[in-house]
């Protein structure tokens, strides 16, 4: 028993390092660029099949494949920050955060098309094979390469922060940049080695890793919430608070894994959970309020409510349009392709309405969309619900993860939010990994339709269509109708100043709870249409690529506007249909699209679109709203 | 509510007397780290009227008003409000008993309109299903319409707040907060970032406030404050250095020191 419990432990030493490396540059990075880099995944990829290329392909040594590995994956690193990242700088944080999504998603895709996603094995150089003979156990040398590595570059690395006049112009940089550049600190030199570093520290990592786990394309996409994970727990606030974090909750996990192994996945999530509940700010961290998290989450293409954006005609004509549009729709264009599109755009809405008009960040959507999509889908397959009780379902259950969702994400702001979003809903999906009624990764299969409200029968597929159309209207209207409210009113102020709110006596977070809700409803209503409409529920609605490719479609038409999802999901499912016959580049395209759109057209195609339209027009306005664009000076 | 009498008025504000006071600090420290931003504050204040507290940068104004306006914990000490012990109640909450504040970084929304600032203090109370309601029609209550009339905000109601001059958007904040109907108003530095010009406009909006609430500010701008405040605290380094009317304060020695090579002179 003991020896087992000491086993665990070293295996929680392993993948510490790992963590730690992997943080350590995450936190360098944040800290000085204030970018959360989501590449650090793909870079940890990255440095993994350079040490497999450099050995295999190119006959180096073990040892000197490594620092090949380190160094190429750097300089990597460096060409990203200076061609890319660079210009996001005087963005809203988020749009670092997406650039590197896009860039990630589009990473993995070349390596998906090289090297196909089933694992490379790389063998550890012979003098490090075998094992030693700790006396109660017999350890593999390998692994206790890696920690003694791991272990030393931390150390190392912490000294050099904390105690060398390099480290201070760091230290200083990172404070405050301002000051720095009038003391002669050349700051965009510094950010450009700091990002360098970060990346040399995760391509070590990954380096380090291919003997231990295979080398395959996708080794770095869940490793990198984990390490989201600890950064929440640790706080930022200090390097050796993170690097502590990293080991201990590494012991803890392994630790889990010995006892209760289905847990073993979602411990860390769970204990930041806990963390955020008790001490926002992160065990290490310093305070709440950190110069990192922007005050509002304010973004350019933000407009009031949206709605100006729209040509004004009278409400009856436009209705009429838009009614007759729909009907006649399906004559030209496959209607489950529609209804895709339509899903999709309900989606998106989900997203667009938290960031555009409240203010938070939800990088967690999909979580809400797959519970939905697995609830209806088990409702209607094994329980044999009517289908619109099995829809409503669907739609309450991603409602009531919605709220815990929620009352989650608001503990923080901004780019914590994100990745408290996305570790929240790593957690569900692993949850989901593993619970039997999912069936893994087949899925749920051959869902039966129903008929909807024991007149309108499902299986015919002009009828889903009417269903998804009705849905759409429905969260249009809705939403346009909310954002004309007090509530809306009130989103929009939180968004814009959150502690002005406060001090004017408005509860901010139960606000943003509803928000939340409302949201949740959105994604729910989307999964469960999906559900439906396609007749499964499958692991995919509920990883975290789909929540990506719900900020894709909102930035594509526009974030914050009414419109925008509906346009984003006509491109990306559009895009992706044309795509088919490439294979694996969609991903390769869709991340270059992705951060194209971040780089060039962030205010989205809306913003397009909208004054162009508007140009054109000569009827009159008669919106306050839009009495508010077109305000008068006196 | 306008004609209590003078001599009632001098004797809540300026000897305490008989009357509870409106806001009563006790004792009042407050912590970031190891650094002691507020230490043993105290500071009373009656129905109506206008008090400042003044003192060096850095010298903790603004935590005390954070602090009392629930936007910072403290670690010891209590704030009263009214009857009632405050400490450490949300600031939402104290927002709807009546203690309402504003900011030393001007602090509106700027995605909105100027009527639309006004409303959200005006839907303070509105919960639950009121809050689906569409938005209120285009006037507001007369007192306020009063208010944007003098400031000559009315004009300017379907203007974004972001596309205001800064003066206007400090006139816009301070409407905002009376528009809570507040028992005590904390106004942190209004003065601070306005054109010469935008001041007498700002003067007179507090002066005007001040008929019928309680008004705490902070300012560096020394002749305002001898213009509107009766009774002054001075403030440094965390800690109450003297309170009484703007004339002894000035005269005192200590406060001299305290502003040696911030100020110049007092
Ligand atoms: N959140 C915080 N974390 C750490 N230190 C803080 C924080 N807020 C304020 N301080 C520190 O507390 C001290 C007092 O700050 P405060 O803002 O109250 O000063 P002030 O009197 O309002 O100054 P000013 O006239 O410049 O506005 C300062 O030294 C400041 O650096
Ligand atoms: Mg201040």
């Amino acid at each position: 028993m003991f020896d087992l419990v000491l086993g665990y432990l070293i295996i929680g030493l392993v993948n510490g390092s790992f963590y730690a490396l992997l943080s350590l540059g995450l936190a360098l990075i944040f800290g000085l660029l204030n970018v959360l880099n989501m590449t650090h995944g793909a870079l940890y990829m990255m440095g993994a099949f350079a040490a497999w290329a450099a050995v295999e392909k190119l006959g180096f040594g073990y040892l000197p494949a490594i620092g090949l590995a380190s160094v190429g994956v750097g300089a990597a690193g460096i060409v990203i920050e200076r061609c890319l990242l660079r210009h996001t700088y005087k963005l809203d944080p988020l749009y670092g955060f997406m650039l590197t999504f896009g860039l990630t998603t589009a990473i993995q895709g070349v390596f998906q098309v090289q090297f196909g996603s089933t694992g490379l094995p790389f063998a550890p150089p012979a003098w490090l094979a075998g094992g030693v003979d700790l006396g109660f156990m017999f350890f593999p040398t390998y692994r206790l390469w890696v920690v003694v590595v791991a272990l030393a570059i931390c150390l190392g690395l912490w000294l050099v922060i904390e105690r060398t006049s390099a480290g201070a112009t760091l230290r200083a940089a990172s404070e405050n940049a301002g000051i720095a550049e009038a003391l002669g600190v050349r700051v965009p030199k510094v950010l450009t080695a700091t990002f360098g570093i970060g990346a040399a520290l995760a391509g070590l990592a990954g380096a380090l890793a291919a003997p231990v786990y295979q080398v395959s394309p996708l080794m770095g996409s869940d490793i990198l919430l984990v390490v989201f994970a600890i950064i929440v727990v640790g706080g930022m606030g200090s390097i050796g608070g993170t690097i502590l974090a990293s080991y201990c909750l590494a012991i803890i996990e392994a630790l889990i894994q010995a006892f209760y192994p289905q847990a073993a996945n979602i411990v860390i999530f769970a204990f930041m959970c806990v963390v955020l509940m008790v001490r926002p700010q992160g065990l290490f961290g310093i305070s709440v309020v950190r110069r990192h998290e922007f005050r509002a989450a304010r973004l350019p293409a933000t407009r009031e409510a949206g709605i100006a954006a729209m040509p004004v005609l009278t409400p009856v004509v436009v209705g009429a349009a838009i009614v007759a549009a729909l009907a006649l729709l399906p004559l030209f264009v496959y209607p489950i392709y529609l209804v895709k599109i339509f899903c999709f755009a309900i989606f998106a809405v989900s997203f667009n309405f938290l960031l555009g008009f409240a203010g938070i960040v939800s990088f967690g959507q999909a979580a809400l969309f797959g519970t939905a999509a697995y609830i209806t889908a088990q409702a209607l397959k094994v329980w044999a619900l009517p289908v619109e009780l099995a829809m409503l379902a669907g739609i309450a259950a991603a409602i009531a993860l919605g709220l815990i969702m929620g009352a989650f994400a608001i503990r923080r702001r901004g780019i914590y939010q994100a990745m408290i979003t996305l570790a929240v809903a790593q957690m569900v999906y692993f949850a989901y990994v593993q619970a039997a009624f999912t069936h893994g990764e087949d899925g749920i299969h051959s869902v039966p339709r129903g008929i909807l409200f024991g007149l309108i029968d499902l299986r015919d597929d002009r009828a889903v269509y009417a269903l998804a159309a009705v849905a759409l209207l429905a969260v249009f209207l809705g939403l346009r109708g909310l954002l004309s409210s007090r509530l809306g009113l009130l989103l929009v102020a939180i968004r814009d100043d959150e502690r002005r709110a406060l001090s004017l006596g408005h509860n901010v977070n139960a606000l943003k709870v509803a928000a939340f809700a409302i949201a949740s409803a959105c994604a729910g209503l989307a999964g469960t249409l999906s559900a439906v409409a396609f007749q499964l529920a499958t692991l995919s609605g509920a990883h975290w690529h789909l929540s990506g490719e719900a900020v894709l479609m909102a930035l594509i038409g526009g974030i914050g506007t009414l419109t925008g999802p509906l346009v984003g999901a006509v491109v990306l499912v559009t895009m992706q249909q044309f795509l088919v016959p490439f294979g694996a580049w969609v991903l390769v395209i869709q991340g270059v699209v992705f951060a194209l759109s971040v780089l060039l057209f962030r205010d989205g195609l809306v913003a397009w679109i909208g004054p162009a339209l508007k140009r054109t027009r000569s009827w009159p306005t008669f919106r306050p709203s839009a009495a508010i664009q077109s305000g008068t000076r006196p | 509510m306008r004609s209590v009498p003078a001599s009632r008025l001098a004797r809540n504000e300026l000897a305490g007397g008989d009357a509870e006071p409106l806001l009563r600090v006790t004792g009042l420290t407050v912590r970031f780290g190891d650094f002691v931003a507020l230490r043993d504050v105290s500071l009373d204040l009656y129905g109506r009227g206008i008090h400042a507290v003044i003192g060096p940068n850095g010298a903790g104004k603004s935590t005390l008003f954070n602090a009392i306006s629930g936007f910072a914990k403290p670690e010891h000490g209590n704030v009263h409000f009214g009857n009632a012990d405050v400490t450490g109640e949300r600031a939402d909450r104290l927002a709807r008993l009546g203690l309402a504040r504003s900011f030393q970084m001007c602090a509106t929304f700027p995605d909105l309109s100027v009527a639309d600032n006004v409303r959200t203090a005006l839907l303070r109370d509105v919960t639950g299903i009121g809050l689906l309601r569409r938005r209120g029609g285009e006037k507001l209550d007369p007192a306020i319409e009063g208010l944007l009339e003098e400031t000559g905000l009315s004009s300017e109601r379907y203007r974004r707040a972001a596309d205001l001059s800064y003066g206007r958007r400090r006139l816009l904040e301070i409407v905002t907060t009376l528009a809570l109907r507040p028992k005590l108003l904390l106004l942190d530095e209004p003065m601070a970032g306005l054109a010469r010009e935008d001041i007498p406009a700002v003067t007179r909006l507090i002066d005007k406030a001040a008929e019928d609430c309680a008004v705490l500010f902070v300012e560096h701008n020394l002749p305002v404050v001898e213009r509107l405040a009766k009774r002054v605290t001075v403030l440094a380094g965390g800690s109450v250095l003297c309170e009484g009317s703007y004339r002894e304060v000035a005269s005192d020695p200590r406060v001299r020191e305290a502003y040696i090579g911030d100020v110049g002179d007092v």
